[in-house]
């Protein structure tokens, strides 16, 4: 009996022993797992992907093709519905098109094919898409203000066409001057590096150039930008970033703005901060994703996705909350005497280049290519040129191909190693200052910023 | 003898009992990671259609879940709830999937690699599959084929020898958008890239859509 007794005290201590243990631990939150909120309601997802027509040539159909992305049973395609609103040129009311399924996901599983009256305007036709999960009755607007900064979608009647040909890999122009050289490491006119077994390598994810050649280079990795002169290590000057591949510009003034991939809210953060480092603002982007960082007239424009525009970030050196970047979105990169750049990679080899003002076409450029066309690094006036920078690649070959456009066609033209072994922000490869071009590089043992003359009269 | 009799003192034996249990509980609790509290082992279930719009949505369950190499488990609250982790170790069992780990769930393949069929795998089910990046560049196994970068489409992928990333959306610059989980720091979210262009990344194609 005694026996029993003592095993009966056993099992119980052991027992509440362990609840007060498991009780103790948890409460006080150092239990690893599980201590986060509880699920979301998986209902609330909704996405889209849609490549807006920014650029149509002579003859091509209107049609708006949408993917909808959000849960349905059995992983079966989003049930989704919704509208396409559609006007000619960019006043007057919009016109009402459903969207219509169908079953082609490679370009977009629901389509809406614009009236071939609205289509044929010459001021092109403006329009925003309202997507629902018919499910749920969740939606989500294209671009993200709707009416208010709808897309445009403007005719080439006049383009200069430009045919390149194949291309001819491995025969690339030199640099005139590395006027940036650091091995990788931390220490003092070093770059860091990030390589895991997984991803990598990633280097210095963007820069900039001022005016008077000085180099600004974002060392994420180390948490600085170095500034480098005439060729050598200058200063570095820590910034308050978080580390991940940001694109950064450089304003007039020496001030640096870093688009980084996260943000304290769910969406990416424009940083902006003084030329001694010193943390000015931090401005979340109007929509989830971006593609790429450039310093307007006004002030740093953010190219974003879904809504595939261009959006202010700031205005007079005050962030702008969301709905106003979205309510000021415009499909190019703003250009001074308030005209735009719209680029367009159509197809797998074409690019289609317009200035415009307004609805108003000034001049355009459709280069073709019998070699694949990847992403446009660069496209940024000098004078009266355009300057090109567009990525031919095969499956295994690629380079970057520097056009400088005229009015009548290619004036100059040369190619460039991609001296891409690191990664940086998709396209942050490149920039223009004065008449010169440069490339941010990389090798195993270090990086690089080469300059390439380009030999026009701005 | 009057030692152990002592000892063996109800409330003794009581306390003993609870002092033990009370740290082996802490200390296992205190030692639990994400995957041990929260994920599962269970078996796939075989789908007969598998739709790249649907498998989208896979992945977006998997967005700002975190990273964990090696790893393949994740909720959805939107939370990495094993952030910071140690590089190149999985045995830290953090929230998320590796690049090829997500791959293979959102490609709903099988654990055997000469297996095509689709099989959902819960958000939960810790599973990495048997690929690596360089695999599924290489286009090894019954599911997977190396594809022209050109061509590729939604829910097609780049590969490197160290990285997958599955295609979003293609961009009006040429880039596109793609979905992956790309570091530790990074976690698993869509980014904007140029893998496509990129000669270290080849087109890889999981076979077998229905549409």
């Amino acid at each position: 009996v005694r026996a029993i007794r003592l095993i009966c005290w056993c099992v119980c201590g052991l027992a509440l022993g362990a609840a007060v243990g498991l009780g103790a631990v948890a409460a006080a939150g150092s239990v690893a797992s599980g201590s986060g909120p509880p699920d979301r309601d998986a209902a609330r997802i909704i996405d889209v992907g849609h490549l807006p027509p920014l650029l149509r040539a002579p003859g091509e159909a209107a049609t708006l093709r949408f993917n909808v992305f959000c849960p349905a049973p059995g992983d079966e395609p989003c049930h989704a519905g919704g509208d396409v609103f559609v006007r000619a040129g960019v006043v007057g009311p919009f016109r009402t098109i459903p969207l219509r399924r169908t079953d082609d996901v490679a370009d977009g599983r629901y389509d809406a094919v614009v009236p071939p009256e609205i289509a044929a305007a010459p001021e092109g036709f403006s329009y925003y898409a309202v997507l629902r999960n018919e499910a749920t009755g969740v939606s989500v607007t294209v671009p993200s203000a709707g009416a208010a900064a709808p897309q445009l979608s403007l005719p080439l009647e006049h383009a200069v066409r430009v045919d390149l040909g194949a291309h001819r890999f491995g025969s690339t122009r030199h640099a005139d001057a590395r006027v940036v050289e650091a091995p990788w490491g931390s220490a003092p006119g070093r770059a860091g590096l990030q390589h895991g077994p997984t991803f990598g390598p990633i280097g210095p994810a963007a820069f900039g150039v001022a005016a008077n050649g000085d180099v600004a280079v974002l060392d994420q990795v180390n948490a600085r930008v170095e500034r480098w002169h005439a060729g050598r290590h200058a200063a570095d000057v820590p910034v308050g970033v978080t580390g991940g591949i940001a694109d950064m510009a450089l304003e007039a003034d020496g001030a640096m703005d870093v688009l980084e991939p996260t943000g304290e809210g769910g969406t990416p953060e424009l940083r902006s901060f003084s030329p001694s480092g010193a943390l000015r603002s931090k401005t979340p982007i109007a929509d989830r994703t971006w593609s790429q960082l450039r310093e307007g007239p006004q002030g740093p424009e953010v190219q974003q996705e879904p809504s595939e525009q261009w959006l202010p970030a700031t205005s007079r050196r005050r962030s702008l909350s969301r709905p106003a970047q979205a309510s000021s979105g415009h499909p190019g990169r703003t250009l001074p005497k308030g005209r735009e750049l719209v680029v367009y990679r159509a197809g797998i080899s074409e690019a289609r280049i317009a200035e415009v003002a307004g609805t108003h076409v000034l001049r355009a450029w459709r280069i073709v290519s019998a070699t694949p066309l990847g992403e446009v690094q660069l496209a940024e006036p000098v004078g009266n040129r355009i300057v090109l920078v567009v990525r031919p690649y095969t499956d295994t070959e690629d380079e970057f191909l520097v056009l400088v456009l005229g009015d009548r066609g290619v004036e100059r033209s040369f190619s460039v190693a991609s001296a891409d072994w690191a990664e940086t922000a998709p396209l942050a490869r490149f920039r223009l200052a004065g008449t010169s071009l440069y490339q941010l590089g990389s090798t195993p043992t270090g990086m690089h910023v080469d300059r390439f003359d380009l030999e026009v009269n701005r | 003898m009057s030692l152990l009799r002592r000892l063996l003192r109800p409330r003794i034996v009581f306390l003993t009992a609870f002092l033990v249990a009370l740290s082996l509980a802490a200390a296992k609790a205190a030692l639990a990671t994400f995957v041990s509290a929260n994920c599962n082992y269970n078996a796939p279930t075989p789908s007969s259609n598998m739709y790249r719009d649907g498998s989208v949505t896979v992945a977006l369950v998997a967005r700002y879940e975190g990273y964990h190499w090696g790893g393949g488990c994740w909720n959805d609250n939107d939370v990495d709830e094993g952030p910071n982790e140690p590089l190149q170790t999985s045995s830290t069992g953090g929230e998320g999937g590796d690049c090829s780990g997500l791959t293979f769930k959102v490609w709903r393949e099988s654990l055997n690699t000469g297996d095509g069929g689709h099989y959902q795998w819960g958000r939960l089910r810790n599973v990495h599959g048997p690929y690596t990046a360089a695999d599924f560049k290489a286009g090894v196994g019954a599911p997977n084929a190396t594809y022209p970068k050109a061509s590729a489409i939604v829910m097609d992928a780049f590969a490197s020898s160290t990285h997958i990333g599955m295609i979003y959306q293609p961009l009006t610059s040429g880039a596109d958008q793609i979905v992956e989980a790309k570091c530790e720091s990074c976690g698993t979210n869509i980014f904007t890239r140029t893998y496509r262009s990129d000669s270290s990344y080849g087109g890889v194609r999981r076979m077998g859509w229905t549409g």
